[in-house]
């Protein structure tokens, strides 16, 4: 029986007026003058480098708290199947164990009013949350749930997106009337007319598989909810703020009384911007048991508790003109949100709008359908949807810039956007520094010299991408908020709610600080990771931190540099509006002999007739309603081999040069090239989380393959700076810039190597590749009988 | 579960520890003695981060042997590293060199790579990637952790983390 599917929701944003640059932001506009810096574009070594190095560093796995329970999540077995019964009687009498819950003890709470805490009459999903146990330690614990008797009824489940879609498939969970969970059409500008008046149209179909983030440090939630007053959880994250959001409303709370402790976090990669099961199920286990709670994901938990991205399939349509003129995109995704309906669909639309930026396009249509299955819930990974789209796009401009005889640096360098350049869904790049990043690229790899002249199976790609950062979305506001405390001793301490998970954020906020303010920032202090601390910051994602809280900590060390100079000015009998801090001074301008210590104006500013204790505060919110004010822009080449006999690739070189507006700490910056370009390269040639009928076969960090480091390319860095209006001292971003254009230049080059076709699968494993050497081989030995 | 009498030594510091069967020689480190540098992951062996040296300054996965083989044994953490109140000259150059990010494997990478540099000095390319073949570092990309590695000896003779 036909069931009927969701109604597509469809919009369209006509051509926006480009005659005229967007005066909404004329009055937010800063200064785009190349100051000379003093503290900023200084390589910086991170400022909790010690802590780290030494084993001091508190992950929240080495939380120990008086009188601590440990908690393991019971899970399923079935990706499709009924409960018929649950007895816990036996678990609840094993000695040692403390409490036994399932979704029949926990009222009406549920996770982000999207899924349930636990399953209650059947399960969606492998791994998904049945029952949960506190014990008094991890064996007995585990013994627990062994205890835990289930009856299950199997029932037929969807673990494919064809399949979910076919007529009389098994609805995944019996909530929705099919499988299919959303289905957008956005229209941008005149898509129709670019393709009827397009001289070349060419189309390709791209697939990415299944992956996982792999942080570092595994899913972890300790909590302290023994009091009904106070919830204490400490957990890795990229948002303490959105977390506070979910968790208050859910357990009768208000914001203040929910306390998130992210001491460190052992990286994120886009996969902890939001709240999931277990941390619901380590609070709800504390507030049982009154007693604090930890829950760690053992070794193969792990994969089965990660929200990564699911299967993801692209069909891409590019419309050109005889010029070579690229005039629109129609891109259609069909994605797995898995067991639950996600936001897949935005990311999508993100990933689509991403890849179109750098094009001066004319039309722009992308249509996203989310599927559902009875797949684990996807979410996103390193780079996103952006990734993969990315990889899909300079596959396709490279081989159609083959097909038309042109060389796809031209190509791209012909298309590319320049500054001021209003996009079709309304966007203004005050800063663009792309073809600056293509020229760079070009001559650092002597393209020019090598492209098309290198041996068989030897190749060389080039990509292009840009990246927003921040894109003001959920809220009314983006704010992030930071303090700055100058000590009596003149040492200045930083708070700031920004989670720093690897990307050294915090250094980045002190460099920006200690700028303002003329100091050194190695004697400068950051508090962080703890919401009772610190002021407001919304948090780690969508490349905002050094825009939103770099800024706010601009105005934050303004705001104690204004307070400063009330005594400097008179100290100095100079005006307060000459005065400069550099170097640990204070001094006048036109005077330098006029001057103080920064540390001996501190004490005599508290101890001087007024007494004042200088502490500054900032914030900073977008000043539009919603979206983008800056974005980054980068260009990269890669070079690769490939190993006929056995099909591995063998990523040699990457050339990288990357519009960050402004370099705050180029070591950062450089981490933050070669993290991003390892995993670009790991998503594009290996990760791959395999299963059968939902199982997974490789969980595992031996098993689901990521770059080792002999594998790892030797990378040519260029720092692009071209000072954007809206950043703190001209900075954007390099968060996830890199990792979406290296995924294009791999691409490009895999498909290079092997003669130019597009390769349509990802991850270009060895498997995948041989059957492109396969067709190599073929087309050589056809050409030589040919000859 | 039985129990057992085992003497470790760690960091120069020599425990008594009443240790179960099922014990991993990472368990009584970071729940017994009470270290927490030394960090738990995969416990299967598999991403680094829980690596120690043994007596021999060779790389140790914690998680994949049993505390009872340890008695009598020697171990070095991260935690002693440091002597006279300065940090090891491999801590100073992953400062120095960028080589930490999130900060969660790297105790496990720098025991890892003491371990390259107790078997080599001055390694070679080849011999710093055998030695981190078992690093599974997801932020660095391993390319400022080699870089590091490289010049650990640099620093050793400068004798402070300081960059030329």
């Amino acid at each position: 029986m036909a069931r009927e599917t969701k109604t597509v929701r469809e919009t369209k944003v006509g051509t926006p007026d480009r005659s005229r640059r967007r005066p909404r932001f004329e009055g937010e506009l800063g200064s785009r003058e190349k100051t000379d810096l003093d503290v900023i574009g200084k390589r910086q070594p991170r400022l909790d480098g010690p802590e780290k190095v030494s084993g001091r560093s508190i992950f929240a796995d080495d939380v120990q708290l008086p009188g601590m329970l440990c908690g393991k999540i019971l899970r399923s077995r079935y990706a499709h199947a009924r409960i018929l019964s649950l007895d816990t009687s036996k678990a609840e009498a094993l000695p040692g164990v403390k409490a036994v819950i399932t979704a029949k003890d926990i009222g009406e709470i549920d996770v982000n009013g999207r899924e349930p805490v636990f399953a209650s009459d059947a399960v969606t999903y492998i791994g998904e949350e049945i029952a949960a146990v506190a014990a008094l330690d991890e064996l007995t614990a585990e013994k627990a749930l062994e205890l835990i008797e289930i009856e299950y009824e199997e029932l037929p489940a969807v673990m494919n997106m064809r399949r979910a879609l076919k007529e009389g498939a098994p609805l995944v969970d019996g909530k929705t009337e099919g499988n299919l969970w959303s289905d957008d059409i956005d229209n941008y500008g005149e898509v129709e007319p670019a393709f009827e008046t397009a001289d070349y149209i060419f189309e390709e179909k791209y697939e990415a598989g299944v992956t996982h983030n792999l942080f570092a440090e595994f899913h972890v939630a300790v909590v302290d909810f023994s009091l009904p007053d106070k919830l204490t959880l400490y957990t890795p994250t990229q948002t303490s703020y959105l977390m506070q959001h979910a968790l208050a409303p859910a357990f009768g709370l208000t914001l203040s009384q929910v306390q998130i402790i992210h001491l460190n976090t052992g990286g994120a990669f886009s996969g902890r911007g939001s709240v999931r099961p277990h941390h619901y199920i380590a609070i709800l286990l504390s507030r049982e048991t009154r007693r604090p709670v930890k829950i760690f994901a053992t070794g193969d938990e792990e994969f089965l508790v990660c929200r990564a991205l699911g299967e993801n399939k692209y069909k891409m349509r590019m419309a050109l003109k005889k010029d070579g003129t690229i005039t629109a995109f129609d891109m259609e995704a069909e994605m797995d949100g898995g067991a639950v309906g996600t936001e897949v669909g935005y990311f999508g639309w993100m990933a689509g709008l991403c890849n179109s930026w750098v094009f001066p396009l004319e039309g722009l249509r992308m249509r996203r359908r989310c599927v559902l299955t009875n797949n684990r819930p996807n979410f996103l990974g390193h780079g996103g949807l952006m990734l993969s789209t990315n990889a899909a796009i300079m596959q396709l401009i490279n081989t159609t810039a083959k097909k038309i005889d042109r060389d796809p640096i031209d190509l791209l360098y012909q298309n590319a956007i320049e500054e001021g350049h209003t996009g079709l869904s309304g966007e203004w790049f005050a800063s663009c520094g792309l073809r600056e990043c293509i020229e760079t690229v070009r001559k650092a790899s002597d393209w020019d010299n090598r492209y098309g002249k290198l041996e068989s199976y030897h190749g060389l790609g080039v990509g292009i991408g840009s990246m927003a950062a921040g894109a003001k979305g959920a809220f009314r506001h983006d704010t992030s908020a930071v303090m700055v405390r100058v000590g009596e001793d003149g040492i200045v301490t930083v708070y700031t709610g920004i989670p720093d998970m690897g990307q050294g954020t915090h250094t980045t906020m002190a460099v920006i600080v200690a700028e303002v303010l003329g100091i050194d920032p190695n004697d400068m202090k950051v508090i962080a990771g703890d919401t009772d601390l610190t002021p407001i910051d919304v948090g780690a994602f969508a490349q905002r931190g050094t825009i939103q809280t770099g800024n706010a900590a601009r105005n934050a060390a303004l705001d104690a540099r204004e307070q400063l100079t009330v005594y400097a000015a008179g100290k100095l009998e100079v005006d307060k509006d000459d005065l400069v801090f550099r170097g640990g001074k204070v001094y006048a301008q036109n005077a330098p002999d006029k001057s103080m210590g920064f540390e001996d104006l501190v004490y005599k500013t508290l101890h001087g007739k007024e007494g004042r204790s200088v502490m500054g505060r900032g914030f900073y919110n977008s000043p539009l309603q919603f979206g983008t004010t800056s974005w980054s822009f980068g260009a990269q080449i890669a070079e690769v081999k490939v190993d006929p006999d056995t099909g591995e690739v063998q990523v040699l070189k990457v050339w990288v040069a990357h519009d960050l507006g402004r370099a705050i700490n180029p070591l950062a910056c450089e981490g933050q090239i070669d993290g991003q370009v390892y995993s670009a390269m790991s998503q594009i040639l290996y990760e791959e989380v395999q299963t059968d009928a939902g199982l997974y076969l490789n969980p595992s960090r031996l098993e689901y393959k990521v770059p080792r480091s002999y594998e790892m390319p030797e990378i040519d860095y260029h720092l692009i700076e071209t000072i954007d209006p809206f950043g703190p001292f001209g900075a954007k971003e390099i968060g996830e810039g890199i990792i979406v254009v290296s995924g294009g230049a791999i691409a490009a080059a895999v498909s290079d190597a092997l003669g130019g076709e597009f390769i349509g699968e990802m991850p270009m494993a060895p498997w995948r590749v041989l059957k492109h050497v396969k067709r190599v081989q073929r087309q050589e030995a056809a050409g030589r009988s040919a000859a | 579960m039985a129990k057992h009498l085992v003497t470790l030594t760690v960091n120069g510091d020599t425990y008594d520890l009443v240790v179960s069967d099922n014990q991993t020689l990472l368990d009584v480190i970071r729940d017994e003695v009470n270290l927490k540098g030394t960090k738990r992951g995969c416990t299967t062996g598999s991403c680094g981060v829980c690596c120690i040296n043994n007596a021999k300054g060779e790389a140790v996965l914690s998680c994949l042997t049993h505390a009872l083989e340890w008695d009598g044994e020697e171990i070095t953490t991260i935690e002693g590293l440091e002597a006279d109140g300065e940090l090891d000259a491999m801590q100073k150059a992953f400062i120095e060199y960028g080589a930490v990010q999130c900060g969660f494997c790297t105790p496990g990478v720098i025991m890892s790579a003491k371990a390259i540099i107790n078997a080599h000095p001055e390694p070679t390319k080849e011999q710093i990637n055998a030695g981190l073949a078992g690093v599974n570092c997801r932020c660095t990309g391993h390319i400022k952790v080699k870089e590091a590695i490289r010049n650990d000896h640099r620093i050793r003779e400068l004798g402070r983390g300081t960059r030329d």
